[in-house]
């Protein structure tokens, strides 16, 4: 069956980030053979004065399909996990949606899009966990990532919010690399121009620093821009983190 | 580069989009030390908007480190 899992608020500033965590729990979920996992991506919730979060107050999310009878052992898992893990003052929270018994997709979703521009309570996030049948636990501090984890399965099940964490790094020697020869990497489906215009799999793609994809319809998707100069056959290159940013 | 807010911390009077500014600031700051990649969004790396003590407001960030003046 098939699952979210997202966290929030589990660092400080001199911890391990939300993502590693999020990428343990993955991990771990993959070792244990519960299941498969989808790469985690980094959802970035509202900015506001008001809300208090350590530094960028953004969500992680991944997608599992896992098999049932392990169901509450990966909840199990991920709470103790965020209980011992989760840093000094923070105050984590755990999201787990199963998606087929998920009472209505488009609240959730509607959740997760208002939690970029609003400030939400704990209670408003209680609430709708409850109405639809969705796993919501708090471990330490106040509890309140729970809003952000929430908001995350919501953003990750709409499909098109975030940046997968981590990136393709390629051998050091290699700067001009074909699009089909892109896709065969993990968490890289697609090569989208900034106008939106699918590149090709005969094209060339010449790669600056690390690779880095975001989830667009459902797809991660590496964005390129016309390259500067045209070399070895590329016209195009990869975006800039300055552009990624508003994802 | 930067102003004491409401809270006595210290504002980046930069904003969010003044990557050269932000790039020079980080230089000759002792303080630096760079977040997780995940959260870099500067291309130059070390740049305050990489910085793990920058925290993200509205319209610009604080510097969150203890030894800042």
């Amino acid at each position: 069956m098939e699952i979210l899992i997202a966290i929030d608020d589990t660092d400080n500033l001199d911890s391990k980030g939300t993502g590693e965590l999020a990428e343990e729990i993955a991990v771990t979920i993959r070792k244990r053979g519960w299941g498969n996992t989808q790469g985690v991506t980094r959802h970035q919730l509202f900015i506001h004065k008001d809300i208090p979060y350590t530094s960028h107050n953004s969500s992680m999310c991944f997608r599992a399909e896992i098999k049932p009878e392990f169901f509450e052992e990966i909840k199990q898992f991920s709470q103790e996990y965020l209980r011992k893990e989760s840093a000094d003052g923070s105050d984590p929270g755990l999201c787990i949606v199963t998606i087929h018994e998920l009472k209505n997709h488009e609240k959730l979703m509607e959740f997760g899009s208002n939690a970029k521009k609003q400030i939400i309570t704990k209670k408003e996030a209680y609430d709708l966990a409850k109405e639809l049948g969705i796993h919501l636990s708090e471990h330490g501090g106040t509890g309140q990532g729970i809003i952000g984890a929430l908001a995350g399965a919501g953003l990750r099940l709409r499909g098109s919010d975030g940046r997968f964490k981590g990136g393709i790094n390629l051998p050091k020697d290699k700067t001009s690399v074909q699009v089909k020869e892109l896709k065969n990497y993990d968490n890289l489906n697609e090569v989208m121009s900034i106008d939106g215009q699918i590149i090709n799999d005969e094209e060339y793609v010449l790669i600056n620093g690390k690779i880095k994809t975001v989830l667009l319809n459902h797809r991660a998707v590496l964005f390129v821009q016309p390259a500067e100069t045209e070399d070895e056959g590329a016209r195009w290159e990869n975006c800039s983190k300055q552009y990624l940013r508003r994802f | 580069m930067f102003t004491d807010n409401i809270q006595g911390k210290m504002k980046y009077i930069g904003g969010k989009n003044e990557y050269a500014a932000a790039a020079r600031t980080a230089d000759h700051c002792p303080n630096f030390k760079l977040d997780e990649e995940d959260e870099m969004v500067a291309d130059q790396v070390r740049s305050c908007y990489n910085c793990r003590y920058r925290r993200w407001t509205e319209d610009s960030f604080i510097c969150c480190n203890p030894n800042s003046v």
